[in-house]
């Protein structure tokens, strides 16, 4: 690919670029960090690119909301409305999920007094 | 045909999800009334579902039944389909939830009792929908209801052990539900559709390179709740640190309702029909891997645990085998090891209340001092082993069966792996057995058996076992109907679409 080709794609799908970018930056931080809480934030940042990612699909370059409130508006020109009512649902599911998991980080710190995950090894294989 | 129609043939199915979702919202409020009502709910409802799924097994039988939902034609809205796959599991669902929410009368007595009903409910909930839902992204939010009530339900004694596997859980399944979700994006973004008779349509007429990448995402996320091997870290610590009868649904139902939409994702929507070597490898190494773990542990509910993964590696190698008679005896084995299971972990939480401890050595004469609970451990374990005449001889008979003919070398050595995975998972139970009934223990030998709330579920648990096992003509019905639901995706796609 040459360089126009590249900036023609940086143009067109950098929503794309962010949103993996996004999703790799909190799976990295899942993956590598020690503390629950910092492993908590990459949930939340992994979940940040998934319904940024989710919306982007539907999205159209310049569309306007899917309303006919001007008769001049025509149905291409309308982003899709689908995968932001999914987002929405995700991003209702996100908060329960990150809410649960602070919560069992409060009484884990209450057990253990530590958040270092190496520390908190009552089970083993 | 009338879809409003509540009573037309059998119950709708649609109640089997809104019932006990009411109801779990209700809880709070009658909590308010008199706690003593709360616990009995699960059973009214379940006992409902119960009725409604085996009322519906004549109709789905002949065809299968198409709910829309809101009355919008699929492919626009969501739609449940009810086929024979979908009601066998909604009877399961009901059948292990009503026995469980039984034994949970007596057993659940400290905590948040409210709240447990409350999960408990909600956690059937999202099986149900999952198994019944004809929509993608309908089956990630159940599947996620499902994930988050069993998440916090393995804390629910808030003791060390309990929040720690619960944590361990809590970020294993999340990452699954968001390379589930990445999935979901992806076929949505390709095919503009998320029902999923729809997306298995445009499918089967696309490229497979393209529509490789949302498949292994799904199946990776999916893999997680399914306890598919690499990917089953936290099992064993949840199932051990639940509450005995959280940790029989979690055994019995959740990892096989995930198992579930794994196989509905290969077959029905990506139109997997030949075998996959790969998920029969897979099966094998999850099989072995699991019992031999088992083999040594000797917390009795780690083993059974490890135990739970190594029956999915053998459902996992029936179904990749994907001839009718392999699903049949997949789906056959999923049905003995929950009633197994469920009966075993159901035993297990009164013995070890009684010894005071989960060690396998402190069962040293439990069979003298509860006689009716160590029988209904012994059968259960010996279901799970596949002893005749209960109901792990016919499936797993079916399973090895079908695998001995594809009549190839490599199959006769995968089946031998197989059967020798049997024998790990035979000398670890019968050396529990052995401790139960040959072994004087040195403790107090007074008689003090299990409440008898909690005897009646795993009496009929034991009844149900023998029943299918001497006579297993009762299921094989409705077995080879969901199989061929299984594998003929356009069957499933006229159905729903017409």
């Amino acid at each position: 690919m040459d360089i126009q080709g590249v900036i023609h794609f940086m143009q067109n799908y950098t929503y794309y670029i962010g949103a993996f970018g996004l999703i790799f930056i909190g799976l990295f931080i899942m993956l590598v960090k020690r503390n629950l809480i910092k492993v908590i934030l990459g949930l939340s940042i992994l979940e940040t690119g998934v319904n940024l990612f989710l919306v982007s699909v539907g999205y159209i370059s310049k569309g306007t909301a899917p309303i006919f409130s001007n008769a001049s508006i025509e149905g291409k020109s309308m982003v899709d409305p689908v995968p932001q009512a999914l987002v929405l649902t995700a991003i209702v599911i996100g908060v329960a999920v990150l809410a649960l998991a602070l919560s069992l980080a409060v009484r884990l710190y209450q057990h253990y007094g530590t958040l270092d995950l190496r520390q908190i090894r009552e089970q083993r294989w | 045909m009338n879809d409003f129609g509540l009573f037309l043939n059998g119950i709708n199915p649609v109640l089997f999800i809104v019932v006990p979702l009411g109801f779990a919202f209700g809880i709070p409020l009658l909590g308010m009334i008199s706690k003593k009502i709360v616990k009995w709910v699960p059973v009214f409802v379940y006992s409902f579902v119960l009725v409604g799924a085996l009322s519906n097994i004549p109709d789905v039988l002949d065809k299968p039944i198409i709910i829309q939902i809101g009355g919008f034609v699929p492919p626009f809205g969501i739609n449940l389909v009810a086929g024979p796959v979908g009601i066998l599991f909604s009877a399961l669902i009901a059948f292990a939830g009503l026995m469980v929410s039984i034994y949970a009368v007596v057993y659940i007595k400290e905590g948040p009792e409210v709240r447990y009903h409350i999960l408990y409910l909600l956690l059937l909930t999202g099986a149900m929908g999952v198994v019944l839902t004809g929509d993608i992204f309908n089956l990630f939010v159940f599947f996620e209801i499902l994930c988050i009530s069993s998440y916090t339900l393995v804390g629910y004694f808030g003791n060390k052990s309990g929040i720690e596997s619960a944590v361990k859980y809590l970020i294993q399944g999340a990452i699954g539900s968001s390379l589930l979700l990445i999935g979901i994006g992806l076929l949505y973004g390709l095919f503009g559709t998320l029902n999923m008779a729809d997306l298995a349509r445009q499918i089967s007429s696309a490229d497979p390179v393209t529509v490789f990448i949302p498949m292994a995402l799904m199946i990776t996320g999916l893999g997680v709740e399914a306890a598919l091997f690499p990917l089953n870290a936290w099992l064993p610590d949840a199932h051990s640190s639940a509450p005995s009868s959280i940790s029989a649904i979690l055994s019995g139902i959740a990892i096989e309702v995930g198992l579930y939409a794994v196989i509905r994702i290969l077959f029905t929507i990506f139109g997997i029909s030949d075998f996959i070597m790969f998920f029969v490898f897979l099966g094998v190494l999850t099989l072995l891997i699991g019992e031999m773990c088992a083999f040594s542990q000797n917390n009795i509910k780690r083993m059974l645990a490890y135990s739970s993964i190594g029956q999915i590696g053998l459902m996992v190698f029936a179904f990749a085998i994907a001839t009718s008679h392999a699903v049949a005896g997949g789906l056959f084995q999923m049905i003995s090891h929950t009633l197994g299971k469920g009966l075993l972990f159901m035993a297990a939480g009164y013995m070890i209340i009684r010894s005071g401890s989960m060690k396998t050595a402190s069962f040293e004469g439990m069979g003298k001092r509860m006689p009716l609970t160590c029988v209904a451990f012994t059968i259960g374990a010996f279901s799970i082993v596949g002893l005749p005449p209960f109901i792990g001889f016919p499936s797993k008979f079916l399973i090895i069966q079908s695998a001995l003919a594809k009549g190839t070398v490599l199959f006769t050595i995968l089946t031998g792996l197989v059967l020798m995975g049997t024998v790990i998972e035979g000398a670890y139970f019968f050396r529990i057995v052995q401790v139960i009934y040959f072994k004087k223990g040195n403790g107090d030998s007074e008689r003090n058996e299990a409440p008898i709330a909690a005897l009646i579920p795993m009496f009929l648990f034991t009844a149900v076992i023998i029943i299918i096992g001497i006579y297993p003509k009762f299921v094989l019905g409705i077995l080879d109907s969901a199989a061929s639901e299984l594998l003929n995706q356009i069957d499933y796609i006229r159905s729903v679409l017409g």
